[in-house]
């Protein structure tokens, strides 16, 4: 039984080429307002490609990406945030010469709600975010001076400043250790809670199984797999984008076997 | 048509003392990514150079012109060792600032010595011109445009050919690759600077048969030598010959522009500097990596 | 307290005390100081474009070219008031700002220096070949008598405290943080919700208005105007320099390098006459080298001379 879904993402057959190479083929999904959605890949599938359609910057050279109905290139890179969508990048940039508290609040003075802010009110809605994410020990240092976890929760902090309803995350597990995926788990779960839309980026399976509603797969810029986390990592199509043809074939002939 | 056929050739011989001392500029800028200042002073010197050796010596500009490469080279490579090493690396501010700054010793030194009157060189055949299909050709400029081309081709090759104009070009692409395979950067940008310095020079000696000669000779070029730049491509020994010519020809054809506005006269030759600010900002604004150049990423 | 907010405290100390400089009834001193103040608003103009918003302009002199030639057009026109001056050259600086800014403020790093150089050298060029504003003869304004005399220093005071007050609030606004958002990266500032092209002409609009003030008080007490002085290439280069020395982003630096490069100025034109460029240019060099960062770097930075030498090495080769 299909019940009405509240949608608001939507990915429609985009396309995305650069000269000759193809970086995204006929790519398309819904996100449900409120879920967390992972996706995945192997390394080069068109993950980072399709964040950049979904926040802006790059514009799809077919098809297109809606966001409650408005379609997402329609709007100047600066006007996205104002949309309601944030992202986190891969390379962590944040503006060295400011403090972790000036970094964040820039984001809560020009993002989504930044215009009816005065500069007093961004900061007060910094400290809450900065405490939320665990930053608040560290508010007053240097952006620059941050170990990699909290250079990642800053990231975060930034994002959220912009008070999104969608939020991408890409790659913000990459180069935590065991007890900092959990924590950031639990950071991201608690965004959700509040009711923030997630699309989650990660090579890490137990992370995106552990929070994802549902999740696609990318494979050389096609979609190749949707659906439960659980449906998703034992198709065998999934199975051997990642690990290559002859191990899924041998997988399949080990399943064979054993019935 | 006989007017816009001398325009034409006066724009082409114009051009090619212009693309010389963009050549100079350009390459610096390219290889290390510094904006010379000081380039509008090292023209004035080997201008003066030049001067020196014909009023003292009789040595003929044309002769001089391989001396003034010379002697500016080894100037200007110690100028990049001792003092512009030390911000190679620092924003660009720092560079346009310093080498404002070296400008400003260059031309009070110059003073000092030549005092600011103005001076000429007058050769034999200075101001001879022949005329060809109607259109005055002047020996003089001619004989620029010929060694500015022989100077662009030598160097395009040097800097494909040889070892260290190999060298150079790989340090412009990556310093840090360049320097684990051995490349002495400090050296290589000294050689590229002096190279710069050294074609100023040349370029300098040169108009010394067409142009007179104060301390602040070098200026109206350096501003020239930008826009030419930019219109070329940054970075391009092709680019700034072909900036060069370029340049000349709207420049030649602007002079004929004379109107009068609500009982103001403008004229072409009297707002050079308002048709090279307009060339530049259409190639910024239209194509920001010029004619020839490479887009920069 | 930090040790900068001490700093800026002093400086309004000190430019309180500048107010007494009329009292000393000394034509001689009087320049000396109006010119520092003069030079120090142009340097407000410069840090705001230059310095906050990490754009270089190598043209801010247009600004101050174009308020000085504002108050050569009214007095031409029979209008001699510091107000209608000053407020005519805000205007117009401010419009100008916006119109070119527009186009040339789309283009990055070199080449937007490059572009201010241009314009600064195409509106002399201009000024040299428009009659109505005198040509290359330029335009004389109304000699100031005695009793005016000293009105024009508390003039140029007054700017300059503006100038002063306004960049300290500004960094600490909204505004400020936009300004150096961008400074620090520019595509990051875009993600965030900041448009650039926006908040760079505002910068330069406001900081072209600051030199623009201080050129419309200084061709009425000039009693002169034409293109060498308006733009005069000094006019161009001692305002960064200043900023730079001073501390560039700050709201004491151009205060602070104006007072310690003019007073070097002024001595080095009494001792050495003509010589003093060779030296000035000379001073430029030690400072880019030495003190790229400026002297407020220096104030409360952790790890003093070690940190300082190590910081200078990372931009050589």
């Amino acid at each position: 039984m299909t019940e009405a879904r509240d949608i608001c993402l939507r990915v429609e057959n985009v396309g995305m080429r650069f000269g000759g190479l193809r970086a995204l083929d006929d790519v398309s999904f819904e996100v449900e307002r409120g879920t967390i959605l992972g996706l995945i890949g192997p390394n080069g599938s068109g993950k980072t490609t399709m964040m950049n359609v979904v926040s802006g910057v790059y514009k799809p050279t077919s098809g297109r990406a809606l966001f409650e109905g408005k379609r997402i290139a329609d709007f100047p890179t600066h006007e996205v945030c104002h949309l309601g969508i944030a992202r986190t990048f891969q390379v962590v940039k944040p503006f060295a010469s400011l403090t972790v508290r000036e970094n964040v609040a820039v984001g809560a003075m020009y993002g989504r709600f930044g215009a009816k802010r005065s500069g007093k009110d961004a900061f007060a809605r910094t400290d809450e975010l900065l405490e939320s994410v665990g930053l608040a020990r560290v508010a007053g240092r240097p952006a620059s001076d941050l170990t990699i976890p909290d250079r990642k929760r800053l990231e975060v902090a930034k994002a959220l400043a912009l008070d999104p309803e969608l939020l991408l995350l890409d790659e913000v597990m990459a180069g935590l250790n065991h007890t900092e995926v959990d924590e950031a788990l639990h950071l991201l779960r608690a965004v959700n809670e509040r009711g923030v839309t997630l699309i989650v980026v990660e090579h890490l399976m137990k992370a995106i199984m552990s929070i994802s509603r549902r999740v696609v797969v990318l494979a050389e810029g096609k979609k190749i797999a949707e659906g439960l986390p659980l449906e998703v990592t034992s198709s065998p199509a999934v199975i051997e984008a990642y690990l290559g043809a002859r191990f899924a074939k041998r997988q399949q002939q080990e399943r064979e076997r054993q019935t | 048509m006989q007017l816009f056929l001398q325009n034409l050739v006066n724009g082409i011989l114009s051009g090619g003392i212009l693309a010389l001392v963009a050549l100079g500029f350009s390459l610096v800028y390219g290889i290390m990514n510094i904006i010379n200042l000081a380039h509008g002073a090292y023209i004035m010197l080997g201008a003066y150079l030049a001067w020196q050796l014909f009023t003292s010596f009789h040595v003929d500009p044309m002769l001089s012109v391989p001396l003034a490469f010379v002697v500016l080279f080894a100037f200007g490579y110690v100028v990049q060792r001792t003092v512009i090493n030390r911000v190679v690396r620092a924003p660009v501010l720092a560079t346009f600032l310093l080498t404002f700054a070296l400008s400003l010793v260059f031309v009070t030194i110059a003073l000092f010595i030549w005092t600011g009157d103005t001076r000429g060189v007058q050769t034999s055949y200075a101001g001879a011109n022949f005329t060809l299909a109607g259109v005055t050709v002047p020996w003089a400029k001619l004989l620029t445009l010929v060694v500015a081309l022989v100077i662009t081709g030598l160097l395009y090759l040097w800097l494909h050919r040889s070892k260290t104009g190999r060298a150079i070009r790989a340090t412009s692409m990556d310093v840090g690759a360049a320097q684990m395979v051995g490349v002495r950067v400090a050296h290589v940008y000294g050689i590229t600077y002096g190279l710069g310095a050294g074609l100023a020079g040349a370029a300098g000696a040169l108009l010394t048969l067409s142009y007179p000669l104060t301390p602040t000779m070098g200026d109206p070029f350096l501003i020239k030598g930008f826009v030419v730049c930019v219109l070329g491509g940054l970075g391009s020994v092709e680019g700034a010959l072909v900036g060069g010519l370029v340049y000349g020809i709207i420049s030649s054809f602007a002079t004929q522009f004379d109107v009068t506005i609500l009982g103001q006269h403008l004229s072409g030759t009297g707002l050079q500097d308002v048709v090279a600010l307009i060339v530049l900002l259409l190639v910024l604004i239209v194509r920001p990596r010029g004619l020839v150049g490479r887009a920069t990423a | 307290m930090t040790g900068k907010r001490w700093v800026f405290i002093s400086t309004l100390a000190i430019m309180g005390l500048l107010l007494f400089v009329p009292s000393f009834h000394n034509d001689y001193i009087n320049l000396t100081f109006r010119n520092i103040l003069m030079y120090a608003a142009m340097s407000y103009g410069w840090n705001l474009i230059g310095g906050y918003t990490g754009y270089v302009s190598f043209g801010n002199v247009a600004f101050f070219g174009i308020g000085a030639y504002c108050s050569a057009v009214l007095s031409k026109t029979g209008v001699d008031n510091v107000f209608a001056d000053v407020g005519l050259a805000l205007v117009v600086c401010a419009l100008f700002a916006i119109v070119v800014g527009l186009p040339i403020l789309r283009l990055r790093g070199h080449y937007f220096g490059i572009a201010t150089l241009g314009v600064a050298l195409g509106l002399t060029d201009l000024a040299n070949n428009l009659d109505f504003v005198g040509g290359s003869g330029g335009l004389n304004l109304k000699q100031a008598d005695q009793a005016h005399f000293y009105l024009y220093y508390y003039a140029m005071w007054a700017v300059t405290l503006v100038c002063m007050l306004a960049t300290f609030f500004i960094a600490r606004s909204k505004l400020g943080y936009a300004f150096v958002a961008i400074r620090e990266n520019e595509e990051a500032a875009q993600v965030l919700g900041i448009s650039p092209t926006r908040y760079k002409v505002i910068a330069w609009a406001l900081g072209g208005m600051m030199g623009g003030a201080a050129g419309a008080v200084f061709a009425p007490a000039n009693g002169f105007v034409d293109p060498g002085t308006a733009f005069a290439v000094d006019n161009n280069v001692f305002p960064i320099a200043m900023a730079i020395l001073g501390g560039m982003g700050t709201a004491s630096g151009p205060f602070i390098g104006a007072l310690l490069l003019s007073g070097v100025n002024e001595i080095l034109q009494e001792k050495f006459l003509w010589l003093h460029s060779l030296f000035f240019g000379a001073i430029i060099v030690l400072i880019v080298v030495f003190l790229p960062r400026g002297l407020m770097y220096l104030v409360g930075l952790r790890g003093g001379v070690r940190r300082w030498l190590s910081d200078l090495r990372a931009f050589r080769v």
